[in-house]
Protein backbone atom coordinates (compact mmCIF):
# COMPACT_ATOMS: atom_id res chain seq x y z
CA UNK A 1 0.00 0.00 0.00
CA UNK A 2 2.86 2.49 0.71
CA UNK A 3 4.32 1.43 -2.61
CA UNK A 4 1.35 2.08 -4.38
CA UNK A 5 1.05 5.49 -3.23
CA UNK A 6 4.04 6.61 -2.98
CA UNK A 7 4.29 5.67 -7.01
CA UNK A 8 1.05 6.90 -7.49
CA UNK A 9 2.36 10.27 -6.07
CA UNK A 10 5.36 9.98 -8.18
CA UNK A 11 2.89 9.81 -11.36
CA UNK A 12 1.78 13.16 -10.50
CA UNK A 13 4.26 14.88 -9.38
CA UNK A 14 5.52 13.27 -13.50
CA UNK A 15 2.28 14.43 -14.55
CA UNK A 16 2.97 17.99 -13.47
CA UNK A 17 6.63 18.38 -14.16
CA UNK A 18 6.41 17.34 -17.54
CA UNK A 19 3.59 19.29 -18.43
CA UNK A 20 1.07 16.63 -19.28
CA UNK A 21 -1.28 17.88 -16.81
CA UNK A 22 -0.77 21.50 -18.24
CA UNK A 23 -1.25 20.65 -21.43
CA UNK A 24 -4.38 18.17 -20.60
CA UNK A 25 -6.25 20.73 -18.80
CA UNK A 26 -5.56 23.81 -21.19
CA UNK A 27 -6.64 21.65 -24.25
CA UNK A 28 -10.06 20.52 -22.39
CA UNK A 29 -10.30 24.09 -21.16
CA UNK A 30 -10.48 25.01 -24.79
CA UNK A 31 -13.09 22.56 -25.63
CA UNK A 32 -15.12 23.47 -23.14
CA UNK A 33 -14.91 27.19 -24.54
CA UNK A 34 -15.29 26.16 -27.89
CA UNK A 35 -17.91 24.32 -28.26
CA UNK A 36 -20.84 26.73 -27.32
CA UNK A 37 -19.10 29.18 -29.22
CA UNK A 38 -18.62 27.39 -32.05
CA UNK A 39 -22.64 26.06 -31.91
CA UNK A 40 -23.11 29.82 -31.30
CA UNK A 41 -21.12 31.82 -34.03
CA UNK A 42 -21.14 28.94 -36.91
CA UNK A 43 -24.78 30.24 -38.40
CA UNK A 44 -23.67 33.57 -38.46
CA UNK A 45 -19.96 32.90 -40.16
CA UNK A 46 -22.52 30.80 -42.85
CA UNK A 47 -24.76 33.33 -43.20
CA UNK A 48 -22.23 35.78 -44.16
CA UNK A 49 -20.80 34.02 -46.55
CA UNK A 50 -21.27 34.79 -50.08
CA UNK A 51 -23.38 32.14 -51.24
CA UNK A 52 -24.64 32.88 -54.72
CA UNK A 53 -27.79 33.58 -54.28
CA UNK A 54 -28.51 29.65 -52.91
CA UNK A 55 -30.48 30.25 -49.91
CA UNK A 56 -29.40 28.20 -46.42
CA UNK A 57 -31.97 27.92 -43.74
CA UNK A 58 -30.32 27.68 -40.87
CA UNK A 59 -32.20 27.32 -37.74
CA UNK A 60 -31.49 29.12 -34.51
CA UNK A 61 -28.28 27.45 -32.74
CA UNK A 62 -29.34 25.53 -29.40
CA UNK A 63 -27.80 24.32 -26.40
CA UNK A 64 -28.54 20.88 -27.87
CA UNK A 65 -25.60 21.98 -30.88
CA UNK A 66 -23.39 23.05 -27.95
CA UNK A 67 -23.50 20.17 -26.85
CA UNK A 68 -23.37 18.55 -30.05
CA UNK A 69 -19.86 20.49 -30.68
CA UNK A 70 -18.99 19.33 -27.32
CA UNK A 71 -19.55 15.73 -27.40
CA UNK A 72 -17.63 15.53 -30.96
CA UNK A 73 -14.55 17.65 -29.97
CA UNK A 74 -13.88 15.35 -26.54
CA UNK A 75 -14.81 12.08 -28.52
CA UNK A 76 -12.48 13.13 -31.65
CA UNK A 77 -9.73 15.36 -30.52
CA UNK A 78 -9.55 14.82 -26.63
CA UNK A 79 -8.95 11.21 -27.50
CA UNK A 80 -6.17 11.55 -29.47
CA UNK A 81 -4.62 14.04 -26.89
CA UNK A 82 -5.50 11.40 -24.10
CA UNK A 83 -3.90 9.01 -26.77
CA UNK A 84 -0.76 11.21 -27.05
CA UNK A 85 -0.31 12.23 -23.64
CA UNK A 86 -0.55 8.60 -22.46
CA UNK A 87 0.40 5.95 -25.14
CA UNK A 88 3.71 5.05 -23.98
CA UNK A 89 2.87 5.05 -20.19
CA UNK A 90 4.33 1.88 -19.17
CA UNK A 91 7.00 1.08 -22.49
CA UNK A 92 8.57 4.73 -21.99
CA UNK A 93 9.89 3.46 -18.98
CA UNK A 94 11.15 0.04 -20.17
CA UNK A 95 13.07 1.29 -23.16
CA UNK A 96 14.27 4.07 -20.52
CA UNK A 97 14.76 1.54 -18.16
CA UNK A 98 14.06 4.37 -14.98
CA UNK A 99 11.51 1.24 -13.90
CA UNK A 100 14.56 -0.84 -13.26
CA UNK A 101 16.01 0.73 -9.71
CA UNK A 102 12.38 0.77 -8.83
CA UNK A 103 11.44 -2.58 -9.33
CA UNK A 104 15.17 -4.03 -7.92
CA UNK A 105 13.74 -2.45 -4.14
CA UNK A 106 10.57 -4.75 -4.35
CA UNK A 107 7.97 -2.79 -5.68
CA UNK A 108 5.38 -5.21 -6.97
CA UNK A 109 5.08 -4.93 -10.47
CA UNK A 110 1.14 -4.91 -9.99
CA UNK A 111 1.69 -1.97 -7.98
CA UNK A 112 3.26 -0.29 -10.89
CA UNK A 113 0.09 -0.89 -13.28
CA UNK A 114 -2.31 -0.12 -10.67
CA UNK A 115 -0.62 3.06 -9.36
CA UNK A 116 -0.34 4.54 -13.37
CA UNK A 117 -3.77 3.67 -14.37
CA UNK A 118 -5.18 5.77 -10.95
CA UNK A 119 -2.82 8.78 -12.01
CA UNK A 120 -4.28 8.70 -15.52
CA UNK A 121 -7.69 8.16 -14.25
CA UNK A 122 -7.78 11.08 -12.07
CA UNK A 123 -5.84 13.31 -15.10
CA UNK A 124 -8.88 12.33 -17.34
CA UNK A 125 -11.13 12.44 -14.59
CA UNK A 126 -9.89 16.25 -13.81
CA UNK A 127 -9.80 17.55 -17.18
CA UNK A 128 -13.61 16.03 -18.23
CA UNK A 129 -14.79 17.71 -15.37
CA UNK A 130 -13.24 20.41 -16.14
CA UNK A 131 -14.30 20.65 -19.87
CA UNK A 132 -17.81 19.98 -18.70
CA UNK A 133 -18.53 22.55 -16.11
CA UNK A 134 -17.01 25.23 -18.44
CA UNK A 135 -18.91 24.08 -21.08
CA UNK A 136 -21.80 23.85 -19.30
CA UNK A 137 -21.37 27.27 -17.09
CA UNK A 138 -20.99 28.67 -21.24
CA UNK A 139 -23.55 26.98 -22.21
CA UNK A 140 -26.36 28.34 -20.26
CA UNK A 141 -24.92 31.87 -20.33
CA UNK A 142 -26.05 31.74 -24.25
CA UNK A 143 -28.94 29.06 -24.33
CA UNK A 144 -31.73 27.82 -22.74
CA UNK A 145 -30.77 24.40 -21.05
CA UNK A 146 -33.67 23.79 -19.53
CA UNK A 147 -34.55 21.03 -22.50
CA UNK A 148 -31.37 19.03 -21.37
CA UNK A 149 -32.21 15.57 -19.71
CA UNK A 150 -29.88 12.76 -18.48
CA UNK A 151 -26.45 15.00 -18.74
CA UNK A 152 -25.06 13.60 -15.69
CA UNK A 153 -25.51 9.98 -16.80
CA UNK A 154 -24.21 10.83 -20.47
CA UNK A 155 -21.23 12.60 -19.04
CA UNK A 156 -20.53 9.80 -17.20
CA UNK A 157 -20.82 7.45 -20.46
CA UNK A 158 -18.31 9.73 -21.72
CA UNK A 159 -16.01 9.16 -18.41
CA UNK A 160 -16.76 5.54 -18.16
CA UNK A 161 -15.40 5.22 -22.24
CA UNK A 162 -12.59 7.65 -21.29
CA UNK A 163 -11.38 4.83 -18.49
CA UNK A 164 -11.91 2.04 -21.03
CA UNK A 165 -9.47 3.48 -23.32
CA UNK A 166 -7.16 4.31 -20.87
CA UNK A 167 -6.60 0.53 -19.65
CA UNK A 168 -6.07 -0.19 -23.44
CA UNK A 169 -3.27 2.29 -23.65
CA UNK A 170 -1.88 0.36 -20.23
CA UNK A 171 -2.31 -3.28 -22.11
CA UNK A 172 -1.04 -1.91 -25.48
CA UNK A 173 1.79 -0.29 -23.73
CA UNK A 174 2.65 -3.59 -21.77
CA UNK A 175 2.47 -5.84 -25.00
CA UNK A 176 4.69 -3.45 -27.21
CA UNK A 177 7.93 -2.41 -27.01
CA UNK A 178 9.05 1.05 -28.04
CA UNK A 179 7.39 4.34 -27.26
CA UNK A 180 4.83 4.37 -30.14
CA UNK A 181 3.74 0.73 -30.04
CA UNK A 182 1.28 1.22 -26.86
CA UNK A 183 -0.45 4.33 -29.16
CA UNK A 184 -0.34 2.64 -31.90
CA UNK A 185 -2.08 -0.66 -30.98
CA UNK A 186 -4.61 1.55 -29.52
CA UNK A 187 -5.35 2.82 -32.32
CA UNK A 188 -5.47 -0.50 -33.68
CA UNK A 189 -8.18 -2.28 -31.10
CA UNK A 190 -10.26 1.29 -31.52
CA UNK A 191 -10.62 0.82 -35.32
CA UNK A 192 -11.16 -2.69 -34.78
CA UNK A 193 -14.36 -1.24 -32.28
CA UNK A 194 -14.91 1.25 -34.42
CA UNK A 195 -16.10 -1.40 -37.46
CA UNK A 196 -17.76 -3.46 -34.90
CA UNK A 197 -20.30 -0.53 -34.23
CA UNK A 198 -21.36 -0.52 -37.90
CA UNK A 199 -22.97 -4.48 -37.08
CA UNK A 200 -26.52 -2.85 -35.07
CA UNK A 201 -26.05 -6.14 -33.14
CA UNK A 202 -23.37 -5.95 -31.55
CA UNK A 203 -23.80 -2.36 -31.02
CA UNK A 204 -24.64 -2.73 -27.02
CA UNK A 205 -22.03 -5.17 -26.39
CA UNK A 206 -18.80 -2.30 -27.64
CA UNK A 207 -17.88 0.43 -25.56
CA UNK A 208 -18.16 3.05 -28.30
CA UNK A 209 -21.69 2.77 -27.77
CA UNK A 210 -20.66 5.15 -24.63
CA UNK A 211 -19.39 7.73 -27.19
CA UNK A 212 -21.31 7.52 -29.62
CA UNK A 213 -25.11 8.07 -28.20
CA UNK A 214 -24.10 10.92 -25.49
CA UNK A 215 -26.83 13.77 -27.59
CA UNK A 216 -29.28 11.25 -27.42
CA UNK A 217 -29.32 10.75 -23.75
CA UNK A 218 -29.81 14.93 -23.60
CA UNK A 219 -32.66 14.75 -25.62
CA UNK A 220 -34.39 12.34 -24.03
CA UNK A 221 -34.14 9.70 -27.38
CA UNK A 222 -32.81 7.45 -25.56
CA UNK A 223 -32.67 6.75 -20.77
CA UNK A 224 -29.93 5.70 -18.97
CA UNK A 225 -31.71 2.15 -18.62
CA UNK A 226 -30.66 1.52 -22.44
CA UNK A 227 -26.91 1.73 -21.63
CA UNK A 228 -26.59 -0.53 -19.10
CA UNK A 229 -25.56 -3.45 -21.14
CA UNK A 230 -23.11 -1.25 -22.69
CA UNK A 231 -22.00 0.24 -19.26
CA UNK A 232 -21.45 -3.26 -18.01
CA UNK A 233 -20.03 -4.34 -20.60
CA UNK A 234 -17.21 -1.75 -21.09
CA UNK A 235 -16.61 -2.04 -16.90
CA UNK A 236 -16.07 -5.71 -17.52
CA UNK A 237 -13.79 -4.68 -20.66
CA UNK A 238 -11.62 -2.23 -18.31
CA UNK A 239 -11.39 -4.53 -15.44
CA UNK A 240 -10.08 -7.45 -17.86
CA UNK A 241 -7.46 -4.95 -19.60
CA UNK A 242 -6.20 -4.21 -16.48
CA UNK A 243 -6.28 -7.67 -14.93
CA UNK A 244 -4.03 -9.36 -18.40
CA UNK A 245 -2.18 -5.92 -18.19
CA UNK A 246 -0.71 -7.24 -14.59
CA UNK A 247 -0.29 -10.70 -15.91
CA UNK A 248 1.14 -9.48 -18.74
CA UNK A 249 3.40 -7.56 -16.63
CA UNK A 250 4.12 -9.83 -14.29
CA UNK A 251 6.11 -12.22 -16.84
CA UNK A 252 7.69 -9.57 -18.96
CA UNK A 253 11.14 -9.96 -19.50
CA UNK A 254 12.79 -6.46 -18.35
CA UNK B 1 29.76 -17.45 7.63
CA UNK B 2 26.08 -17.73 5.83
CA UNK B 3 26.24 -17.37 1.87
CA UNK B 4 24.07 -14.02 1.12
CA UNK B 5 23.68 -15.13 -2.56
CA UNK B 6 23.89 -18.46 -3.87
CA UNK B 7 23.04 -19.82 -7.12
CA UNK B 8 23.07 -23.19 -8.08
CA UNK B 9 23.07 -25.07 -11.46
CA UNK B 10 21.93 -21.56 -13.28
CA UNK B 11 21.29 -22.49 -16.90
CA UNK B 12 19.35 -19.64 -19.56
CA UNK B 13 19.65 -19.61 -22.92
CA UNK B 14 17.72 -16.53 -25.55
CA UNK B 15 16.64 -19.20 -28.06
CA UNK B 16 19.37 -21.41 -29.27
CA UNK B 17 22.12 -19.54 -27.46
CA UNK B 18 23.21 -20.64 -24.46
CA UNK B 19 24.71 -17.94 -22.60
CA UNK B 20 24.44 -19.73 -19.45
CA UNK B 21 25.38 -23.02 -18.51
CA UNK B 22 24.92 -24.80 -15.64
CA UNK B 23 26.37 -21.72 -13.21
CA UNK B 24 27.02 -22.23 -9.69
CA UNK B 25 28.42 -19.96 -6.84
CA UNK B 26 28.03 -18.53 -3.54
CA UNK B 27 29.11 -15.66 -1.80
CA UNK B 28 29.72 -15.40 1.71
CA UNK B 29 28.64 -12.11 4.60
CA UNK B 30 30.55 -9.38 4.02
CA UNK B 31 32.53 -10.06 1.60
CA UNK B 32 33.11 -8.75 -1.97
CA UNK B 33 32.97 -10.15 -5.12
CA UNK B 34 33.93 -9.67 -8.43
CA UNK B 35 32.30 -11.30 -11.37
CA UNK B 36 34.56 -11.45 -14.23
CA UNK B 37 33.85 -12.08 -18.11
CA UNK B 38 34.61 -11.02 -21.21
CA UNK B 39 31.29 -8.48 -23.03
CA UNK B 40 28.72 -10.85 -23.48
CA UNK B 41 29.43 -13.58 -21.36
CA UNK B 42 26.46 -13.73 -19.47
CA UNK B 43 26.99 -11.21 -16.48
CA UNK B 44 24.26 -8.83 -16.78
CA UNK B 45 21.94 -11.65 -17.33
CA UNK B 46 22.80 -13.56 -14.01
CA UNK B 47 23.04 -10.23 -12.54
CA UNK B 48 18.89 -9.57 -14.20
CA UNK B 49 17.73 -13.76 -12.81
CA UNK B 50 19.20 -13.04 -9.52
CA UNK B 51 16.52 -9.42 -9.57
CA UNK B 52 13.83 -12.06 -11.12
CA UNK B 53 13.82 -9.50 -14.09
CA UNK B 54 14.92 -12.86 -16.48
CA UNK B 55 13.50 -16.36 -15.97
CA UNK B 56 16.21 -19.27 -15.57
CA UNK B 57 15.92 -22.05 -17.51
CA UNK B 58 16.76 -24.29 -14.69
CA UNK B 59 18.25 -24.16 -11.37
CA UNK B 60 17.67 -21.71 -8.21
CA UNK B 61 18.71 -18.83 -6.96
CA UNK B 62 19.09 -17.68 -3.12
CA UNK B 63 19.20 -14.57 -1.37
CA UNK B 64 19.58 -14.27 2.50
CA UNK B 65 18.17 -18.13 2.02
CA UNK B 66 15.03 -17.15 0.37
CA UNK B 67 14.53 -18.63 -2.97
CA UNK B 68 14.21 -15.71 -5.97
CA UNK B 69 11.01 -15.71 -7.60
CA UNK B 70 10.53 -14.58 -11.75
CA UNK B 71 8.47 -12.12 -11.83
CA UNK B 72 7.62 -10.53 -8.10
CA UNK B 73 10.32 -10.68 -6.10
CA UNK B 74 10.27 -10.10 -2.67
CA UNK B 75 13.67 -11.53 -2.13
CA UNK B 76 14.74 -7.85 -3.73
CA UNK B 77 14.24 -6.35 -0.77
CA UNK B 78 17.62 -7.43 0.75
CA UNK B 79 19.08 -6.46 -2.75
CA UNK B 80 20.52 -3.03 -3.64
CA UNK B 81 21.09 -2.48 -7.32
CA UNK B 82 23.31 -0.63 -9.50
CA UNK B 83 22.40 -0.93 -13.19
CA UNK B 84 24.85 -0.75 -15.90
CA UNK B 85 23.70 2.57 -16.76
CA UNK B 86 21.05 3.92 -13.83
CA UNK B 87 18.20 5.57 -15.30
CA UNK B 88 16.12 8.09 -13.57
CA UNK B 89 13.35 9.69 -13.33
CA UNK B 90 14.99 13.61 -14.93
CA UNK B 91 12.80 15.82 -13.24
CA UNK B 92 13.58 14.95 -10.02
CA UNK B 93 16.65 16.29 -7.95
CA UNK B 94 18.65 13.53 -6.36
CA UNK B 95 17.01 14.51 -3.07
CA UNK B 96 13.53 14.06 -4.42
CA UNK B 97 14.45 10.51 -5.99
CA UNK B 98 15.87 9.14 -2.93
CA UNK B 99 12.73 10.38 -0.79
CA UNK B 100 10.73 8.09 -3.70
CA UNK B 101 13.04 5.26 -2.80
CA UNK B 102 12.39 5.53 0.84
CA UNK B 103 9.15 5.44 0.37
CA UNK B 104 9.17 2.37 -2.24
CA UNK B 105 11.02 0.43 0.20
CA UNK B 106 8.32 1.48 3.21
CA UNK B 107 11.26 3.26 5.35
CA UNK B 108 10.52 6.26 7.90
CA UNK B 109 10.69 9.61 6.65
CA UNK B 110 13.41 10.52 9.14
CA UNK B 111 15.46 7.40 8.62
CA UNK B 112 15.06 8.31 4.37
CA UNK B 113 15.92 12.04 5.17
CA UNK B 114 18.86 10.93 7.31
CA UNK B 115 20.46 8.32 5.41
CA UNK B 116 19.59 10.59 1.91
CA UNK B 117 21.84 13.19 3.66
CA UNK B 118 24.41 11.08 4.60
CA UNK B 119 24.51 8.93 1.28
CA UNK B 120 24.33 11.78 -0.73
CA UNK B 121 27.42 13.51 0.98
CA UNK B 122 29.01 9.94 0.97
CA UNK B 123 28.57 10.17 -3.35
CA UNK B 124 29.54 14.16 -3.49
CA UNK B 125 26.20 14.91 -4.40
CA UNK B 126 24.95 16.56 -1.30
CA UNK B 127 24.87 20.06 -2.71
CA UNK B 128 23.91 19.11 -5.99
CA UNK B 129 19.93 20.34 -6.12
CA UNK B 130 19.04 20.96 -9.82
CA UNK B 131 17.68 17.96 -11.48
CA UNK B 132 19.07 14.65 -12.77
CA UNK B 133 18.37 15.27 -16.17
CA UNK B 134 21.36 17.33 -16.73
CA UNK B 135 23.30 14.85 -14.88
CA UNK B 136 26.93 13.27 -16.22
CA UNK B 137 27.67 9.93 -16.90
CA UNK B 138 29.56 9.63 -13.44
CA UNK B 139 26.91 11.87 -11.45
CA UNK B 140 24.08 9.06 -12.49
CA UNK B 141 26.52 6.87 -11.45
CA UNK B 142 27.10 7.89 -8.53
CA UNK B 143 23.55 8.71 -7.42
CA UNK B 144 22.85 4.99 -8.21
CA UNK B 145 25.08 3.61 -5.44
CA UNK B 146 23.35 6.01 -2.91
CA UNK B 147 20.11 4.89 -4.60
CA UNK B 148 21.18 1.23 -4.14
CA UNK B 149 22.40 1.62 -1.00
CA UNK B 150 19.10 3.60 0.47
CA UNK B 151 17.72 0.29 2.55
CA UNK B 152 20.78 -0.67 3.83
CA UNK B 153 20.22 -3.95 2.01
CA UNK B 154 22.49 -7.38 2.32
CA UNK B 155 23.61 -7.33 -0.71
CA UNK B 156 24.66 -4.35 -3.26
CA UNK B 157 24.90 -5.76 -7.05
CA UNK B 158 26.46 -3.11 -9.16
CA UNK B 159 26.59 -4.36 -12.79
CA UNK B 160 29.85 -2.87 -14.72
CA UNK B 161 30.05 0.22 -12.42
CA UNK B 162 33.21 1.21 -13.68
CA UNK B 163 33.04 0.51 -17.29
CA UNK B 164 31.84 3.94 -18.91
CA UNK B 165 33.85 6.21 -16.74
CA UNK B 166 36.78 7.98 -17.40
CA UNK B 167 39.94 7.76 -14.97
CA UNK B 168 38.50 9.83 -12.31
CA UNK B 169 35.23 8.81 -12.05
CA UNK B 170 35.89 5.29 -11.68
CA UNK B 171 38.59 5.96 -9.12
CA UNK B 172 35.62 7.74 -7.11
CA UNK B 173 33.05 4.99 -7.75
CA UNK B 174 35.67 3.00 -6.85
CA UNK B 175 36.20 4.60 -3.44
CA UNK B 176 32.76 4.62 -2.80
CA UNK B 177 32.34 0.72 -2.73
CA UNK B 178 35.38 0.02 -0.44
CA UNK B 179 33.83 2.93 1.79
CA UNK B 180 29.92 0.87 1.45
CA UNK B 181 32.34 -3.23 1.72
CA UNK B 182 31.83 -2.16 4.98
CA UNK B 183 28.28 -2.13 5.90
CA UNK B 184 26.96 -5.08 3.25
CA UNK B 185 28.20 -7.70 0.81
CA UNK B 186 29.05 -6.50 -2.68
CA UNK B 187 29.14 -8.61 -6.16
CA UNK B 188 30.14 -6.53 -9.00
CA UNK B 189 30.82 -7.34 -12.42
CA UNK B 190 33.53 -6.18 -14.44
CA UNK B 191 35.78 -6.70 -17.11
CA UNK B 192 38.27 -4.13 -15.95
CA UNK B 193 40.48 -6.34 -13.97
CA UNK B 194 42.91 -3.68 -12.07
CA UNK B 195 39.29 -2.58 -10.17
CA UNK B 196 39.03 -6.45 -9.11
CA UNK B 197 42.35 -6.43 -7.70
CA UNK B 198 41.57 -3.13 -5.87
CA UNK B 199 38.67 -4.20 -4.08
CA UNK B 200 37.61 -7.62 -4.72
CA UNK B 201 37.93 -10.65 -2.29
CA UNK B 202 36.86 -13.03 -4.02
CA UNK B 203 36.37 -13.38 -7.61
CA UNK B 204 34.78 -15.93 -10.30
CA UNK B 205 35.52 -15.56 -13.52
CA UNK B 206 32.76 -16.76 -16.30
CA UNK B 207 33.32 -18.12 -19.24
CA UNK B 208 31.23 -19.87 -21.84
CA UNK B 209 28.59 -19.48 -19.96
CA UNK B 210 30.60 -21.66 -16.87
CA UNK B 211 32.50 -20.40 -13.64
CA UNK B 212 36.04 -21.80 -14.44
CA UNK B 213 37.81 -19.98 -12.02
CA UNK B 214 36.64 -19.27 -8.12
CA UNK B 215 38.68 -18.22 -5.14
CA UNK B 216 40.48 -15.47 -3.52
CA UNK B 217 42.04 -12.91 -5.73
CA UNK B 218 45.83 -13.83 -3.94
CA UNK B 219 45.15 -16.80 -3.84
CA UNK B 220 43.96 -17.59 -7.83
CA UNK B 221 47.13 -14.44 -8.53
CA UNK B 222 49.37 -17.08 -6.92
CA UNK B 223 48.14 -20.22 -8.03
CA UNK B 224 48.97 -19.52 -11.74
CA UNK B 225 51.88 -17.43 -10.58
CA UNK B 226 54.52 -16.93 -13.18
CA UNK B 227 56.60 -14.33 -11.77
CA UNK B 228 58.15 -11.63 -14.19
CA UNK B 229 61.91 -9.84 -13.59
CA UNK B 230 62.67 -7.13 -15.24
CA UNK B 231 66.32 -5.97 -15.80
CA UNK B 232 67.36 -2.88 -17.54
CA UNK B 233 71.25 -2.36 -18.06
CA UNK B 234 73.15 0.76 -18.05
CA UNK B 235 75.61 -0.40 -20.88
CA UNK B 236 72.87 -1.41 -23.46
CA UNK B 237 75.31 -3.24 -25.53
CA UNK B 238 75.98 -6.10 -23.48
CA UNK B 239 72.16 -6.67 -23.60
CA UNK B 240 72.41 -9.58 -25.94
CA UNK B 241 74.88 -10.76 -24.35
CA UNK B 242 73.39 -11.27 -21.37
CA UNK B 243 70.32 -12.32 -23.01
CA UNK B 244 72.37 -15.59 -24.47
CA UNK B 245 73.65 -16.44 -20.65
CA UNK B 246 70.15 -15.93 -19.26
CA UNK B 247 68.49 -18.52 -21.65
CA UNK B 248 71.00 -21.30 -20.71
CA UNK B 249 69.92 -21.18 -17.00
CA UNK B 250 67.69 -24.24 -16.91
CA UNK B 251 64.68 -22.21 -14.36
CA UNK B 252 64.02 -19.55 -16.92
CA UNK B 253 60.66 -20.47 -18.89
CA UNK B 254 61.20 -17.53 -21.09
CA UNK B 255 63.55 -14.54 -21.77
CA UNK B 256 63.13 -12.01 -23.73
CA UNK B 257 64.50 -8.30 -24.77
CA UNK B 258 61.86 -5.92 -24.88
CA UNK B 259 62.25 -2.16 -25.53
CA UNK B 260 62.16 -1.74 -21.82
CA UNK B 261 64.79 -3.96 -20.84
CA UNK B 262 65.33 -7.84 -20.50
CA UNK B 263 62.23 -9.60 -19.24
CA UNK B 264 62.62 -12.83 -17.62
CA UNK B 265 59.19 -15.06 -17.01
CA UNK B 266 60.51 -17.83 -14.71
CA UNK B 267 58.71 -19.99 -11.64
CA UNK B 268 59.99 -18.48 -8.44
CA UNK B 269 61.49 -14.82 -8.67
CA UNK B 270 62.50 -15.24 -5.07
CA UNK B 271 64.44 -18.48 -4.91
CA UNK B 272 65.96 -18.04 -8.61
CA UNK B 273 66.15 -14.55 -8.96
CA UNK B 274 69.87 -15.03 -6.16
CA UNK B 275 71.25 -16.45 -9.49
CA UNK B 276 70.46 -13.99 -12.07
CA UNK B 277 71.85 -11.22 -9.61
CA UNK B 278 75.33 -13.90 -9.05
CA UNK B 279 75.15 -13.98 -12.72
CA UNK B 280 75.37 -10.50 -12.98
CA UNK B 281 77.84 -10.28 -10.52
CA UNK B 282 80.16 -12.97 -11.55
CA UNK B 283 80.20 -11.55 -14.99
CA UNK B 284 80.64 -7.72 -14.03
CA UNK B 285 77.51 -6.40 -15.68
CA UNK B 286 76.58 -2.65 -14.36
CA UNK B 287 72.71 -2.77 -13.85
CA UNK B 288 70.41 0.06 -13.80
CA UNK B 289 67.30 -1.51 -12.53
CA UNK B 290 66.46 -5.00 -11.18
CA UNK B 291 63.20 -5.63 -10.41
CA UNK B 292 60.42 -8.08 -9.64
CA UNK B 293 57.64 -7.31 -11.43
CA UNK B 294 54.02 -7.93 -9.18
CA UNK B 295 51.97 -11.39 -10.95
CA UNK B 296 48.76 -9.26 -12.12
CA UNK B 297 45.49 -10.94 -12.28
CA UNK B 298 45.11 -10.15 -16.23
CA UNK B 299 47.89 -12.83 -16.96
CA UNK B 300 45.52 -15.22 -14.96
CA UNK B 301 42.63 -13.92 -17.01
CA UNK B 302 43.94 -13.94 -20.06
CA UNK B 303 44.97 -17.35 -19.41
CA UNK B 304 41.85 -19.18 -18.43
CA UNK B 305 39.20 -17.81 -21.01
CA UNK B 306 41.58 -17.29 -24.29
Amino acid sequence: MKGYLAFTKKEFVEQIRTYRLLICLSVFFLFGLMSPLLAKLLPEILSGMDLQGMVLAIPEATAMDAYAQFFKNITQMGIIVILLVFGGVISNELTKGTLINILAKGLGRHTVILAKYTAMLVLWTLALAFASLVNHGYTMYMFDTSDISNLLFSLFCLWLFGAFLLSLIILSSVLTGGNFGGLILTVVVLGGLLILDLFPKLEKVNPIYLSSHNLEFLTGALMPADALLPVLVTIALLIGNILVSISLFNHKKL
Amino acid sequence: MMAVLELKNLEKSFGKLEVIKDLSFAVEEHSVFGFIGKNGAGKTTTMKMILGFLQPDAGEIYVNGERVAYGNSKTNRYIGYLPDVPEFYGYMSPKEYLRLCGEITGLPKEVTQARSKELLSMVGLENTNRRIRGFSRGMKQRLGIAQALLNEPRLLICDEPTSALDPIGRKEILDILSIARERTTIVFSTHILSDVERIADNIGVINDGKLVLEGPVQNIKNMKRKDTIQIVLSNQEMNTELMSRINELPFVLEGALEKDGILIKLTNAEKFGKEIMSLLVREDIPVLRYEILEPSLENVFLEVVG
